[in-house]
């Protein structure tokens, strides 16, 4: 081994040891445990069952139902967001004079802790006090404060709830393509406008396509992260009312903590795993690679 | 820097336009503030009002009298802190080797790292919950510290990645001239370089263990609740203690808010680094 060899090894094992310790050991834990019988407060007892637990798990109503909402919720989510988001950079770069104070509010949500923008959305939609009811009565656009119950309603609340993740990370969306925006060539856009292409032609044929990559990872990061989605919906709701919010990892908690069934939660949690590699992978091949080839 | 309109729309309804934008998305946030300052009693008035009809810091109070909240933040910054050093202790090296001297072990490090990121932390969770039972570390500093880590690590490894792209290799070719072994030359020439990146990385970490909730849930009891655990529970222990929620969420996230506006322009930079480079 090279001197050089050497040094890299050096420089890398730390990290290799950290990541070998908390996340590749901890995987494989996760996967051994979904062969067995095992519970939560005994976690060193344990029995032989096979594939039993991905059969119960995969067979069950319940884990299904919380997919389907989670899927519901991200793409929910995931289309206002980028929707705003990607708006209000088009708003910002498109502003005659600097956007920094506007994009400066705009940073705001993107530090504001998820328990907090989950907290105080919850305060703005819960019943009776709730303003954001009121301030549509004042608008005229429902009657009564409380036409709408957005977190007591089975079946609109899987959507209530995805508004504070829509509020928090719409920044992201916004200051990620702004990014994006400022970076493609102006010559570009002014050589399209000289060919006699209008506003809407440009923004199609040379904004759209130069902006690709942006919008691949983008998409992605989102994607994973509000399929991930725990903290923001349990302080809103805690799964209720009647599982009605109950997206997949928070039925993956549950079945670990109250129902203590380790190696059924430990099943689910290896299909989760490999669900969101599956996502990121194809998302990372249809989407990301075309644009460079 | 002037730009020119892209659109054909009037300047004027542009910046009318990108000010409503800006201020509604503002608003639930000041509604925070303003909540957090009302009388206790006014908190849950109905029909709710937007601006306090009298000011009082009654609810900051309370929430620093109890004595949950004050342990719970000194909890918090205890694990933020020591994640934050033990992460950029092992990924900025990790990170500086994987950039300048590319081989196949590196790529495929870089790649792992890409990789733990998907890792759901509820899947982790599970594992990590057994490993610090083992280890008679739940319920402590610093097991938390540790799980913390695990999603600390790939995150900076990856912003740090994006910032040592940067760098010369000609750098550390001059410093081994002048007679610096390869350690010596990363340690006395890239580190002081790399200040700026390292502080962005340092901040993002340390915000990522300040926010974090689901471990904290699944780690830590009674000894070493962080805060906003102690938060989410005014929800049960104290019944629907409004008031005293809004003020220590306030409390909880104004300094990280204050700190990334304050640096608002090293951050973003920061965070749309490796996306837009993508």
């Amino acid at each position: 081994m090279s001197g050089e060899d050497r040094f890299v090894l050096c420089m890398l094992a730390p990290a290799l040891a950290i990541l070998g310790l908390l996340v590749a050991y901890p995987v494989g834990l996760l996967v051994f445990d979904s062969f067995f019988k095992v519970d939560t407060i005994t976690p060193h007892i344990r029995e032989w069952v096979g594939l039993k637990n991905y059969i119960d798990a995969l067979t069950s109503k319940r884990v299904a139902e919380s997919g389907l909402r989670t899927i519901q919720y991200s793409v929910f989510a995931l289309f206002f967001e980028f929707t705003f988001g990607f708006c209000a950079a088009l708003l910002f770069s498109a502003l005659p004079g600097r956007s920094r104070w506007h994009r400066t509010v705009f940073t705001l949500p993107l530090m504001v802790p998820p328990i907090v923008a989950g907290l105080l959305w919850r305060f703005l939609l819960v019943g009776n006090i709730g303003i954001l009811n009121y301030g549509l009565v004042q608008l005229g656009i429902i009657r009564d404060p409380d036409a709408i119950a957005w977190l007591s309603d089975e079946d609109i609340v899987i959507y209530s709830v995805s508004f504070a993740d829509i509020w928090l990370t719409t920044s992201f969306v916004a200051l990620v393509s702004y990014a994006g925006l400022t970076n493609i060539p102006k010559d570009l856009l002014e050589a399209a406008r000289i060919d006699g292409a209008n506003a809407f032609k440009r923004f199609w044929h040379v904004t759209l396509p130069l902006m690709r990559p942006v919008i691949a990872v983008i998409v992605i990061v989102r994607a994973v992260d509000a399929a991930k989605t725990f903290d923001l919906i349990w302080i809103q709701t805690q799964g209720g009312p009647n599982h009605a919010s109950e997206v997949f990892s928070m039925n993956i908690y549950q079945r670990m903590v109250r129902f203590g069934d380790l190696g059924e939660a430990s099943a689910s949690g290896t299909l989760f795993l490999i669900v969101m590699m599956l996502l990121a992978a194809a998302a990372y091949w249809k989407i990301w690679r075309p644009a460079h080839a | 820097m002037r730009r020119t309109p892209r659109f054909n729309i009037n300047g004027i309804l542009v910046n009318a336009a990108a000010l409503v934008l800006v201020l509604s998305y503002a608003l639930p946030y000041v509604y925070l503030l303003m909540t957090s300052i009302k009388p206790a009693a006014d908190v849950q008035q109905i029909p709710p009002s937007f601006l306090p009809a009298v000011v009082s810091l009654e609810n900051f109070r309370e929430v620093l009298q109890s004595s949950a909240l004050p342990k719970a933040f000194a909890s918090s910054l205890a694990v933020a802190v020591l994640t934050t050093v033990l992460s950029l202790a092992v990924a900025v090296p990790a990170a500086y080797v994987a950039t300048q001297y590319r081989r196949k072990i590196t790529t495929l490090f870089l790649l792992f790292a890409l990789v733990t990121r998907m890792v759901p932390s509820v899947s982790l969770g599970m594992p990590l919950f057994q490993l610090l039972k083992s280890l008679g570390l739940l319920d402590t500093i610093p097991g938390l510290v540790l799980a913390h880590t695990s999603t600390a690590v790939p995150l900076a490894l990856l912003l740090m990645s994006a910032f040592f792209e940067g760098v010369p290799k000609e750098l550390e070719e001059a410093a081994r001239m002048d007679g610096c072994t390869r350690f010596q030359a990363f340690r006395k020439i890239i580190l002081p370089v790399m200040i700026g990146g390292i502080a962005v990385t340092a901040l993002f970490t340390f915000i990522t263990s300040w926010n974090e909730f689901l471990y904290a849930l699944l780690l830590t009891s009674e000894a070493t609740k962080t805060a906003p655990i102690v938060i989410a529970e005014y929800n049960s222990v104290y019944g629907l203690a409004w008031g005293a929620m809004t003020a220590a969420a306030v409390l909880y996230s104004l300094p990280v808010i204050v700190v990334t506006l304050a640096l608002q322009k090293q951050i973003v930079g920061g965070l749309t680094f490796g996306a837009v480079k993508g």
